[in-house]
């Protein structure tokens, strides 16, 4: 389903990322972890181009990029099969929560804008938006706006969703009703991808666990394996920040 | 003074004088302006996107534009292209002074409505291009459904001061021989000898179009912010006595919410 090989990636002489491997099966849900400077966001943003991979390549649903030399259209082609739920949301300001959820299908997939606006408000809907379809993104709070993001994501009906952390600026009280949403769509059967601080979170969603330290994997495996026995030095470090009294012990 | 005690009555009589000289000010004000969107765009593009040659061109015409006076920028128009045109075999002294001034105006606010653009682009938020992009949108269609329209709204308070200024620079047109407003007043100042009388007429004129203009302005970016939660509230509330006068003195409005600007 989504293949990555030995991706690299140097922001000037500092290699960030230093030969990525990783496989995503189609339904899996993955949630990547890592203290900050890592390298896991930069991972996740060279999954759609965002970040300019130096070497590697990229598959998803059977669409491979050699970021070698990739043309634009292979790059447009390669975006059209993901969606990404962003830290800071990058809702479009000038469109309602509506339009931000439709714009993608009237624009990008050329959907018919009636099909269009019933799809966005069955899916405003179910993130549990059906009230807030008119307002604009200043008039939300961060867990709404990131509601709508989601919901723009999933409006695209992409092979796999990138999440980048994305409750990490959002107010203490509000990271629950956006965790919920996602813990929802996991359910369904999305291949999603996660970048994340909330490890409660991680080891109850995601089927795979993933841990990256200074630009490589360190340690992958089910939340039980990773946050019950961890087997390298590093995780073990990392995570006992998280987990002073073995709370995740299982 | 003139030689001629002031009479309030004259302003009345010359400012009714004054108005069909309007035409000629909106007209080189309103062609100079639409030229000179679509010269700043296509200098500013250049810029924003940094194509290698164009980019040094278009800082040098920027550069001379907005480094010399309009004045200046008139004469070597109107007395510098002709020259220029003989040397290819091409005869232009007989196109009318007004298509020169137009032109000249034109180039001038160009330069300035191309900074315009570079700012108002650039205060556009990056994060929203790229979910434009990630959601597999190309790069026009970001530019055009997501960039433009908010460098648009951000730009407005920016682009009603060039149009402000654009059109009391006008005045200078006279230089030319131009019969616009103050090339009238000129006229019937030199006539009468009621000078007084003659330019109070003129800058009541002058105030009266700005004015007109910022009202115009103001409801523009009230339409294009309305996605701004602050920009609503104060539509609902208008803010009165001492603020709102100064609102309407000021040739800038106060931009609720977004502080990005030039």
């Amino acid at each position: 389903m989504i293949k990555l090989t030995q991706i690299k990636k140097s922001f000037g002489r500092h290699q960030v990322l230093k030969g990525i491997d990783l496989t995503v099966e189609k339904g899996q849900v993955v949630a990547i972890l890592g203290p900050s400077g890592s390298g896991k966001t930069t991972l996740l943003r060279c999954m759609n181009y965002l970040e300019r991979p130096s070497e590697g390549e990229i598959t998803i649903d059977e669409f491979t990029l050699n970021c070698r030399r990739p043309s634009k259209s292979d790059i447009h082609e390669l975006r059209k099969k993901s969606a990404m739920v962003f830290q800071q949301y990058n809702l479009f300001r000038h469109k309602t929560a509506l339009e931000n959820v439709m714009e993608g299908l009237v624009i990008v997939q050329k959907v018919p804008k009636e099909q269009a606006r019933v799809r966005s408000i069955e899916l405003l809907e179910k993130v549990g938006l059906g009230s807030k379809l008119d307002s604009y993104p200043s008039q939300l709070s961060g867990g709404q706006q990131q509601r709508v993001g989601i919901a723009r994501a999933l409006a695209l009906n992409p092979k796999v969703i990138l999440f980048d952390e994305p409750t990490s600026s959002l107010d203490p009280e509000l990271v629950g009703e956006v965790l919920s949403v996602i813990r929802k769509i996991a359910k369904e059967g999305i291949t999603m991808i996660i970048v994340t601080h909330e490890m409660g979170f991680a080891q109850e969603v995601a089927g795979h666990v993933i841990f990256i330290d200074d630009g490589v994997i360190v340690e992958r495996g089910t939340p039980n394996e990773l946050f019950g026995s961890p087997k390298e030095e590093r995780t073990k470090q990392f995570l006992k920040r998280f987990t002073p009294d073995g709370v995740y012990s299982i | 003074m003139g030689q001629h005690q002031f009479e309030i009555s004259y302003v009345f009589e010359y400012f009714v004088k004054l108005l069909p000289s309007l035409k000629i000010t909106l007209l080189i004000v309103f062609s100079s302006i639409v030229i000179g969107v679509v010269v700043g765009l296509l200098v500013a593009l250049p810029r924003l996107y940094r194509i290698p040659i164009l980019q040094r061109l278009a800082g040098i015409y920027v550069s001379f534009f907005r480094g010399t006076p309009i004045l200046i920028q008139l004469f070597l128009f109107y007395y510098g292209m002709p020259e220029l045109f003989k040397v290819i075999g091409i005869d232009i002294s007989r196109i009318p002074a007004l298509y020169f001034v137009i032109l000249a105006y034109a180039l001038h606010s160009g330069a300035y409505i191309s900074e315009m653009i570079r700012g108002a682009v650039a205060a556009v938020d990056r994060g929203q291009v790229e979910a434009a992009y990630a959601m597999g949108m190309s790069g026009f269609q970001a530019f055009s459904r997501i960039v433009l329209p908010q460098a648009t709204a951000i730009s407005i308070p920016v682009f009603a001061n060039l149009v402000i200024g654009n059109l009391k620079d006008t005045s200078l047109a006279f230089s030319l021989g131009i019969m616009e407003m103050s090339g009238t007043a000129r006229t019937i100042g030199a006539l009468s000898q009621r000078f007084v009388e003659i330019y109070l007429a003129l800058a009541i004129l002058y105030l009266l179009i700005s004015l007109a203009l910022q009202k115009l302005f103001i409801h523009f970016e009230r339409r294009l912010y309305r996605h701004e939660a602050d920009a609503i509230a104060s539509k609902r509330e208008p803010r009165r006595g001492r603020r709102s006068f100064f609102r309407k003195l000021g040739p800038v409005t106060e931009l609720p919410g977004k502080e990005a600007r030039l």
